[in-house]
């Protein structure tokens, strides 16, 4: 589809990576479920994704079309907890 | 103190042992991370330094915790740290407090600090004193870790208000963790301890250096601005990213602050006082009270139940949900209510002259939050 957006997502140890085509509508929350999903990663833990090009956080809630630009890198990181 | 113990530091031209030693810094948690944290705040010389944790050190802290020793199993966590750490430096005055600083550290308190860390080990504690820090205007450093990485962020509720918190880029993932442990309302639930996350000493010695660091700002210049942001490192790898937090509008922490919060130190009282007598206005002023508190109390089969004094205008995290069944028909039963917002007219009604059982409340007064922060009874 024409008005998709070309992105690569990769986690933030960089052991996955993935070149994708993806709907400007996604969200981040959606970015970080779909890689839980497809690379498997652990579900004990809760995640964030950065704009690795940018040096900025994506919220939850914000769209890929507000946050990212063609070609950006987007990386899923570990949201941690343990003191 | 010998006048050589900060030789080293005043040789490098962006130091200021004066600043340093003239810090005063609030660490929340003195597990692995509140050890480091301590262990470089104390070497660095700051001024004081008060550390608030309410557990006793257990044999399997010792392989992280760098002023814990095998003669402290059972002793305060807090305590055990202070006394070791008071040796680097006589100088620091450091003090232990031994309790949950959501007890014992009042907003107002927080506020004469010029940061606190937060180097605790749950979701819960991290957004309290999140909270806590917006509305004393606080600079937050969030410290933690797992086996691997370790995060550094920085929130700089004192010197630039406007930022985004803690909450701003929490996932709904980490809410739903939270709200496996607690009913609905607030009732913790029984057998679901949190869940122990696997660290070691080398992301907590690197998360603690950090943190001390930015928490004294060291090498930053004073007229800079500081932005929100993260610096996760990973220990295996050797990489560091540093992301910019922005703030994010529908946040469930500070969503709607757009000023500073107004912090009225207050008794806990509710009887009115003789001139506010008439004016009925006030008494509709909506009140969000630190903590939910149950306010209704019975049994779909059984109706009204005298053990409802037990439990009525008290905190719902004072209990858990085996209350939700019935002592007379033993069905889970049992409706309980559990609100946080509350009319001024209805706490005068049910409180009177007996404290509300909460830390602070905030009020929309004028379109800015308002903190009425209780003084202790």
């Amino acid at each position: 589809m024409s008005n998709e957006m070309s992105l690569v997502v990769r986690t933030a140890d960089q052991t996955r990576r993935a070149e994708l085509s993806l709907d400007p509508a996604s969200t981040g929350a959606d970015i970080i479920q779909a890689a839980v999903d497809n690379w498997a990663l652990p579900g004990d833990t809760d995640y964030t994704l950065v704009n690795a090009t940018t040096g900025r956080a994506v919220t939850p809630g914000e769209s890929l079309s507000k946050a990212v630009r063609p070609g950006d890198v987007l990386e899923v990181q570990p949201v941690l907890v343990a003191g | 103190m010998g006048t050589d113990r900060y030789r080293r530091h005043e040789q490098i031209d962006w130091f200021s042992q004066d600043a340093v030693r003239s810090a005063c810094v609030v660490v929340i948690g003195a597990g692995a991370i509140g050890n480091e944290v301590v262990k470089n705040l104390a070497l660095l010389g700051v001024g004081a330094v008060d550390l608030y944790d309410f557990d006793q050190v257990e044999e399997h802290n010792l392989t992280r915790s760098v002023f814990l020793r095998e003669s402290d199993i059972g002793a305060g966590k807090a305590t055990a740290v202070v006394r070791r750490a008071s040796e680097v430096d006589p100088a620091v005055r450091l003090r232990a407090i031994e309790g949950d600083f959501w007890e014992h550290l009042g907003v107002s308190q927080l506020a004469g600090y010029d940061c606190a860390i937060g180097a605790v080990d749950n979701f819960e504690a991290r957004i309290r004193l999140n909270q806590m820090c917006l509305l004393a205007g606080t600079n937050l450093v969030n410290a933690a870790i797992d086996s691997r990485h370790a995060a550094v962020e920085s929130y700089a509720h004192g010197d630039a208000w406007g930022g985004a918190c803690y909450e701003c880029h929490l996932p709904e993932s980490a809410y739903g963790r939270m709200a496996e442990r607690y009913s609905c309302g607030g009732l913790r639930r029984r057998a679901r301890a949190a869940q122990r996350v696997p660290t070691t000493a080398v992301t907590a010695s690197i998360a603690g250096a950090l943190a001390a660091s930015t928490a004294l700002r060291l090498g930053a210049s004073g007229d800079e601005r500081p932005a929100s942001r993260r610096v996760l490192i990973d220990t295996i790898a050797g990489g560091s990213t540093v992301t910019v937090l922005d703030r994010n509008a529908d946040c469930a922490a500070c969503q709607g602050m757009l000023e500073p919060p107004v912090v009225v130190r207050t008794r806990n009282r509710w009887a009115l006082a003789p001139e506010m007598r008439g004016a009925d206005h006030a008494l509709d002023q909506v009140l969000r009270l630190s903590d939910p508190l149950v306010t209704g109390y019975d049994c779909a089969h059984c109706g009204a139940l005298p053990e409802a004094v037990r439990y009525l205008d008290r905190r719902a995290a004072d209990f858990d949900d085996s209350i939700a069944t019935c002592p007379r028909c033993a069905k889970a039963a049992v409706r309980i209510e559990i609100r946080q917002r509350f009319e001024l007219g209805e706490l005068v009604e049910r409180f009177g002259t007996r404290p509300v059982p909460a830390k602070f409340a905030l009020a929309d007064i004028g379109g800015r939050t308002v903190c009425f922060d209780f003084e202790e009874s």
